[in-house]
């Protein structure tokens, strides 16, 4: 049984698409990283999967039940985002009782362990938390409430570097110990890239690309060298980035179509072929493929 | 593979009603206050009689809860529109909810409200009988108390808790067509002072004094009672089909 299963999506406000005719399918149990630029319709996506928002055209099934306005669904997922609303008259211990109430399988011990670990007060109150104590606040409710799906929306927002990577870990830890269906969204691929089994990133309310992170780390290559060689070697191939380097060299990002013949012919021809990070790769891929900050600046 | 909990809306509701209770407790803070404020109002007397003559003088005060009565009105008509604003609505979106489930359990925290409400606005009846015999000190001709007449008493808070009740409806409506679009912020005060106002200028009057007067000097307990619930029962279920498909919004 497929977790979420969406054709032609769209979802319009006022006069923009914010999704526009999207299709995917995610599997149960794995943990997708959701990859997109700001704007491109990864909140709305997500809370359309919580049953926030309503499509305007197009189907989606979570649990194969369609998620607005289902009881079922938002009993059997949790959407953690940067704008939660708490409750502003119970401290953070209630508001901990109250969520357990709420999810039958909330787990109580994990809940005040990552308490005590992030070093909470019971008589704290959420609105008088920092920027990242919420951040984190918000895991430990998205984590303890173990929901066969959960929904992170740039979970990580004001976090520092350490609580960040615990975080990960702790996801990792509790995914391996309860296997259930994650969907991440971040801006740092880097650092969640090792967490993710796949990828789906979109771009202008499409799906781009939906890989398994190993593929998409191999997805793309960059080729670097004297311009005119470079330009020869990547004219009839699928170019996703391209970036001068001083005056006559540049490097130039393709599709990985390369056979092992074709690389050692490169190599000596001078060219210097790298593989492209991940993180790399979706900026290259969400972005334009031509130009960047530096031509607004470089416009004579 | 994590099996699905299945859910059942009861179960929901009286997971919603308990949260409320809670997560809601200040507008009983609040209700404590504007009834404090309106006993010290009531202080003043409703009325004042006078005779003398020649050997004797009386004064006749009267005091009344009335004032306390009606700033409960006043409350419920508020805390209704505060529990259908944006933060109170997505407190329940956190959670497990659907559009059903959050206004119902809406429904039963303001009925619960209102039991309280008109609970305490009958007894400040009683503090406003010992604060004037404290410090007016003179002879107090008792009227309905919960020791003197139980049966009234409870027919007194059941009223009282209609009226607040109704608005209750009405402030629940309102907000929900606020949420729905912030024209409705002026759209309804305009249509209501603007109607009272053209119907005063062209004569017909009489259409609002004979609807207050459908609700208010209706003097069959029963009758009065299926007005209310009809009236209330009307505003709330047309807010449950317009929120129905509204949608969550930071």
């Amino acid at each position: 049984m497929s977790v979420i299963e969406c054709h032609g999506l769209t979802k319009k406000y006022e006069r923009n698409r914010a999704l526009n005719n999207l299709s995917f399918k995610i599997e149960e149990n794995k943990i997708t990283g959701l990859i997109g630029r700001n704007g491109s319709g990864k909140t709305t996506l997500l809370k359309i999967i919580a049953g926030h928002l309503k499509e305007t055209t197009g189907e989606i099934k979570v649990f194969s039940e369609k998620p607005f306005n289902n009881l079922t669904i938002s009993a059997n997922l949790i959407f953690i985002h940067d704008q939660m609303n708490l409750p502003t008259a119970l401290n953070l211990q209630e508001i901990l009782a109250a969520a357990a109430k709420f999810y039958e399988n909330w787990d109580a011990k994990l809940a005040y362990r990552l308490f005590d670990y992030f070093s909470f007060n019971q008589s704290q109150y959420y609105q008088d938390l920092s920027k990242g104590m919420k951040s984190t606040f918000n895991i430990i409710l998205g984590l303890s409430a173990r929901c066969p799906l959960t929904l992170f929306d740039e979970p990580t927002t004001g976090m520092d570097a350490a609580v960040r990577h615990d975080f990960y870990r702790a996801v990792l830890k509790d995914y391996i110990a309860y296997p259930r269906s994650f969907i991440i969204s971040s801006h740092h691929l880097n650092e969640i890239e090792d967490l993710l089994e796949e990828v789906l990133l979109i771009k202008e309310g499409k799906a781009h690309l939906h890989l398994p992170v190993e593929d998409f780390k191999e997805w793309a290559i960059g080729i670097q060298g004297k311009s005119s060689i470079v330009q020869e070697w990547t004219k009839d191939r699928e170019i996703i980035h391209t970036k001068n380097i001083g005056t006559d060299q540049s490097y130039v990002v393709v599709r990985n179509q390369f056979s092992d013949q074709e690389r050692q012919r490169a190599r000596t021809a001078g060219l210097n072929l790298t593989s492209v990070t991940a993180s790399d790769l979706s900026v290259y891929l969400t972005g334009k493929t031509e130009g960047g900050i530096d031509d607004v600046f470089n416009h004579g | 593979m994590m099996s699905l909990t299945t859910v059942s809306l009861t179960a929901t509701l009286k997971k919603q009603y308990s949260y409320k209770l809670r997560a809601y407790n200040q507008v009983f803070w609040n209700l404590v206050f504007l009834q404090l404020l309106a006993v010290l109002f009531s202080l003043n007397g409703v009325g004042m009689m006078g005779s003398s003559s020649e050997s004797i003088e009386v004064t006749i005060h009267y005091y009344s809860a009335d004032f306390v009565v009606f700033f409960t009105m006043i409350w419920g008509l508020i805390i209704a529109i505060i529990i259908t604003t944006k933060a109170y609505r997505n407190d329940d979106f956190t959670f497990v909810t659907n559009r059903l489930s959050h206004n119902l359990s809406n429904l039963l925290f303001l009925l619960t409200a209102c039991l309280i409400g008109g609970l305490t606005a009958m007894l400040s009846a009683n503090v406003i009988k010992v604060i004037t015999y404290f410090f007016d000190g003179q002879l107090i001709v008792d009227s309905t108390s919960l020791t003197s007449a139980l049966g009234e008493f409870i027919l007194g808070t059941f009223t009282t808790s209609l009226y607040i009740f109704l608005c209750c409806a009405l402030g629940y409506i309102v907000g929900t067509l606020v949420q729905i679009h912030k024209v409705f912020v002026v759209l309804v005060p305009v249509l209501f002072f603007g109607g009272l106002f053209l119907l005063g200028v062209s004569g017909n009057e009489t259409i609002v004094t004979n609807f207050f007067g459908f609700i208010f000097k209706e003097s069959s307990i029963l009758l009065f009672m299926i007005k209310v619930m009809v009236t209330s029962g009307l505003l709330f279920a047309s807010a449950f089909l317009l929120s129905n498909r509204m949608e969550v919004k930071q």
